[in-house]
C-alpha cells in the first residue's frame, strides 16, 4: 500500500516537474488557455473618433475566440482609455504591464503616446506591437528599440507617394502645404520633399498649426495668397473639414490632397456638407484598407466577413473604416501568434512579427503583402491612390510602394 | 463645540493615514497608480481651494501652474541631474513665482475677468511649451523622457528601498504623493485657520469691507495666488515623477477644468472634502467608461453625474457632509 503511494508520489513529481519549470519560465499573460494583451486608445476626449481602431480589433479577436482561438488559446484584449493624453498613456500602460500582467502591448494609438511608452516597454522587454502611428522612428530605430514595431505605411512613405504622382501628372504645379506642427505633419512634409527631389522648389508656401488650435482660417487664407495650384492637407480630421470649408469660402480652386489619417469617407462627407462643397470633389488620397462604404467591395469576401463580425461582435458603426483597420491589424497579430509557436514567448512573438509574410489579410487591398524582415520593420508599405468622386472614393493606378524612411 | 470638532478632525486624520497604508494592500480594484494620481489631484484641488474657495478668485488655469511645476522637475532631473525629491519644493517655488506674475495683473481685474485671464493661460501653456525659442529647454512637442534617469526615484519604475523594505515603484510614489499631500494639508489648515485665512475669507465676502478693516487687498490676493500656485506646482512635479515623462499634452486645458470640477464637487471653502473631490475626478472617468462604450457615452455620463451632484448637493460634498454631522458638533 505505502509502496503504491510512494510510486504515485514519485510519478506525480516527475510529471509535475516539467510543468513546474514551464510555469516559471513562461512570460506573464499567457497560459495554455489564454493570452492577454492590452493597449491604450482614446475612448473619450477630442480624438475619440479613433476608438474604432481598438474596437474593430477587439471584435475580430472575439470572432477568432468563438472559433476556438489560436492553438486553443483565447485572445483577451484589454483596451483602455487614455483620453489621448500621453501621461495617461504611460500610466495606463504601466497598469496593463504591472497589474494586469499583459503579454504584450498591442495597437496603442498616437505618435507622442507611443513614443512616451517606448523606452519603458523596451527596458522591461515587453513587446510594443503594431503601434497605431505612421511615425517613421517606430520602424527605423529597431536596433535601439528591438521590442517596438508599428503597422501602417509611414507618413514619409505617404508623402513620397503624393510627390511621385504630382511629378508625373502636374510637374509645374505650385504646391501649398497645411501641416500639423508635430512629428506627424513634419514626416509627411519630409516625404513630399524627398519625393519631389529637384522639384522641391515647387513648394511655394507652407503653414503650420498646433494640434490644439481652434481653427486654420488664417493659415488657409495665407496659403491661397501664395497663388498655389495644389493644396496638401497634412492634418487631422477636424482641421481637414475646416480647410475644405475655408477653401470653398475663399473661392480658391486648388487640387487638394488629403492625408490618410483624415480621409475616411465619413469625414469627406462631412466636408462636403450636403454636396454643396465643390472643392471636395476630385480630392486625392491614399488607401490601403478596403472601405466598407465602397460598393466595389460589396461582394468581396473580406468585407463580407467584416460585416458578419461587426454584426455579431462589433460595438460601433460598421461604416466606420477605422473598424477595418482594427480588424486588419488584429488579423496580422493572429498570424504572428500562430507563427510564434505552440507555446509563444515574448521573444518568439517578437521574432514572428519581424519576419512576417502575410498574404491573406482579407481587410487590406488585394495583392498587398504584410511583410517585415531583417531591418525592414514596416509591415505595411504599399498603397493605392484614390480620388473622391460623387460621394465616394475611387481608387486608381496599381499598388505603389515608397521607401518608409527619410 | 471645539472639542467635538478637534476630535472629528483627529479621527479624520487617523482614517486618512490608515487608508493610505491599507487601501493599496486590501482593495484589489484600486491600483497604486490611481491612488497616486488621486493624491496629485488632491494637492492641486487643495491649492485651488485656497485661491477660489477661500479668497473668491476663480482660477481656470491651475493646469498651467502644474505644467510649470512639472517641467521644472523634468528639466532639473534630465538636464542637471538634480535628485527628483529635491525638485518637488523647487517646482512649487517656480510655480509660485508664476502665480505672482499672474496674480499681480489679476489685481486690476475682478470676478469673471480673472477667470478668463487664467483660462487664457491654460489654453496658451501647451503652445508656449512648444514655442521654438524654448524648445531647447522643454523638448517641444516631444517632451522630455525621464525614464532611466539616475536622479529619478527607482530610475523610473524599479523597486525602491523604503526604510529597509523593498517597495514597488508605484507603491513608493503613492506613499510619497500622500506624504506630501498630508504635509500640504497641514500647511493649508495652519494658514487658513489663522489671520491670513480670516483675511482671505473677508476678501471673498466683500472686498470693500475687507479693505476698510485694514486688510491689504493686494498683498493677500497675490499671496493667495502664489500659495495656490505653489500647491499646483508640487502636484505637477509629483505627476511627472510618477510617469517619468512629460510633454505639453500632459497638461491639457481639460486638466484645469478637472481640478476646478474637483474643487466645486468637494465644496469650495472646505479642506476635508477635498479627498472626495479628488476621488471623484480620478475614478469617475473610469467608472463611466464601464457603462457604455458608444462614442461620446462616457463623456455624457460624466457630465450627467456632475449635473446631478450639483443639483442634489449645491454646496458640494462638504456641504452635504456638514448637514449630516452638524447635529453632532453643535449644541442646540
Amino acid at each position: 500500500m505505502s509502496r503504491v503511494f510512494l510510486i504515485v508520489c514519485a510519478l506525480s513529481l516527475v510529471a509535475g516537474l516539467p510543468a513546474a519549470f514551464a510555469g516559471s519560465a513562461a512570460d506573464p499573460g499567457i497560459t495554455s488557455r489564454s493570452i492577454t494583451i492590452g493597449g491604450t486608445t482614446p475612448l473619450s476626449g477630442s480624438a475619440q473618433a479613433f476608438a474604432a481602431v481598438a474596437k474593430g480589433a477587439d471584435a475580430y479577436f472575439k470572432y477568432v475566440n468563438s472559433r476556438g482561438g489560436v492553438n486553443k488559446r483565447k485572445i483577451n484584449y484589454k483596451y483602455v482609455d487614455d483620453g489621448y493624453n500621453p501621461a495617461e498613456t504611460v500610466r495606463k500602460t504601466r497598469e496593463l504591464v504591472q497589474d494586469e500582467k499583459v503579454f504584450a502591448i498591442f495597437n496603442s494609438l498616437g505618435t507622442e503616446h507611443n513614443l512616451a511608452i517606448r523606452p519603458y516597454l523596451n527596458e522591461t522587454d515587453v513587446p510594443q506591437l503594431f503601434a497605431a502611428t505612421g511615425a517613421t522612428t517606430m520602424g527605423r530605430d529597431g536596433r535601439q528599440y528591438p521590442w517596438t514595431i508599428a503597422y501602417q505605411p509611414t507618413y514619409i512613405a505617404e508623402g513620397t507617394m503624393y510627390a511621385n504622382y504630382i511629378k508625373r501628372t502636374r510637374p509645374n504645379a505650385k504646391i501649398a502645404i497645411l501641416f500639423q506642427d508635430d512629428d506627424y505633419g513634419k514626416d509627411l512634409m519630409t516625404g513630399l520633399r524627398r519625393g519631389l527631389g529637384a522639384k522641391a522648389n515647387r513648394i511655394v508656401a507652407r503653414e503650420g498649426h498646433a494640434a490644439t488650435d481652434d481653427n486654420v482660417e488664417s493659415q488657409i487664407a495665407k496659403l491661397k495668397g501664395s497663388g498655389a495650384t495644389v493644396l496638401m492637407l497634412f492634418t487631422t480630421p477636424k482641421f481637414t473639414i475646416q480647410s475644405f470649408q475655408y477653401v470653398n469660402k475663399l473661392g480658391w480652386k486648388p487640387q487638394i490632397y488629403v492625408n490618410a489619417v483624415s480621409s475616411a469617407s465619413n469625414i469627406m462627407i462631412i466636408s462636403s456638407s450636403r454636396n454643396q462643397n465643390k472643392r471636395v470633389e476630385g480630392a486625392i488620397s491614399i488607401v490601403f484598407l478596403k472601405d466598407p462604404n465602397d460598393p466595389k467591395w460589396a461582394r468581396d469576401s473580406g468585407i463580407k466577413l467584416y460585416r458578419q463580425i461587426m454584426k455579431r461582435f462589433g460595438s460601433g458603426n460598421a461604416k466606420d473604416v477605422y473598424n477595418v483597420y482594427g480588424m486588419a491589424v488584429a488579423h496580422t497579430f493572429v498570424t504572428a501568434l500562430r507563427k510564434a509557436g505552440k507555446n509563444p514567448t515574448r521573444r518568439s512573438l517578437m521574432s514572428a512579427v519581424t519576419s512576417l509574410n502575410e498574404r491573406n489579410n482579407p481587410f487590406v487591398l488585394p495583392n498587398m503583402v504584410v511583410r517585415t524582415g531583417g531591418s525592414d520593420r514596416f509591415p505595411l508599405d504599399q498603397a493605392r491612390l484614390q480620388r473622391w468622386q460623387r460621394g465616394k472614393w475611387v481608387s486608381f493606378g496599381g499598388l505603389i510602394r515608397a521607401r518608409s524612411t527619410g | 463645540m471645539r472639542f467635538a470638532r478637534a476630535a472629528l478632525a483627529l479621527t479624520g486624520l487617523a482614517v486618512g493615514v490608515a487608508a493610505v497604508f491599507l487601501v493599496p494592500r486590501h482593495v484589489d480594484r484600486v491600483s497604486d497608480i490611481d491612488l497616486a494620481e488621486m493624491g496629485v489631484y488632491f494637492i492641486a484641488i487643495l491649492g485651488l481651494n485656497i485661491v477660489t474657495g477661500y479668497t473668491g478668485q476663480i482660477s481656470l488655469g491651475h493646469g498651467a501652474f502644474m505644467a510649470v511645476g512639472g517641467y521644472t522637475t523634468a528639466i532639473l532631473v534630465a538636464d542637471h541631474g538634480v535628485r527628483d525629491l529635491w525638485t518637488i519644493p523647487l517646482a512649487g517655488l517656480v510655480a509660485a513665482v508664476a502665480g505672482v506674475l499672474v496674480g499681480v495683473p489679476a489685481l486690476r481685474l475682478s470676478g469673471l475677468y480673472v477667470a478668463l485671464v487664467t483660462f487664457g493661460l491654460a489654453v496658451a501653456m501647451p503652445q508656449i511649451l512648444k514655442w521654438d525659442k524654448v524648445e531647447g529647454l522643454t523638448g517641444g512637442g516631444q517632451g522630455i523622457q525621464l525614464f532611466n534617469e539616475e536622479a529619478l526615484l527607482g530610475k523610473g519604475f524599479e523597486d525602491i528601498d523604503v526604510f529597509g523594505h523593498a517597495v514597488t515603484f508605484t507603491r513608493a510614489v503613492h506613499y510619497l504623493t500622500w506624504a506630501v499631500a498630508g504635509v500640504l494639508l497641514l500647511v493649508a489648515w495652519l494658514v487658513l485657520r489663522g489671520p491670513p485665512g480670516r483675511a482671505f475669507r473677508a476678501i471673498r465676502d466683500s472686498e470693500i469691507a475687507a479693505a476698510s478693516s485694514g486688510i491689504n487687498l493686494a498683498a493677500y490676493k497675490v499671496g493667495a495666488f502664489a500659495l495656490s500656485a505653489f500647491f499646483a506646482g508640487v502636484a505637477g512635479s509629483l505627476l511627472v515623477i510618477s510617469v517619468a515623462f512629460v510633454n505639453p499634452e500632459t497638461f491639457p486645458v481639460v486638466l484645469s477644468l478637472t481640478v476646478l470640477v474637483g474643487a466645486v464637487v468637494a465644496g469650495l471653502g472646505s479642506l476635508w472634502a477635498t479627498v472626495a473631490g479628488a476621488a471623484l475626478v480620478t475614478f469617475l472617468p473610469d467608472i463611466v467608461g464601464n457603462f457604455s462604450e458608444a462614442p461620446g457615452a462616457p463623456d455624457s455620463f460624466y457630465g450627467l453625474v456632475l449635473i446631478l451632484i450639483v443639483i442634489l448637493l449645491p454646496t458640494g460634498l462638504a456641504g452635504g457632509l456638514r448637514r449630516l454631522i452638524e447635529p453632532l458638533t453643535t449644541r442646540r
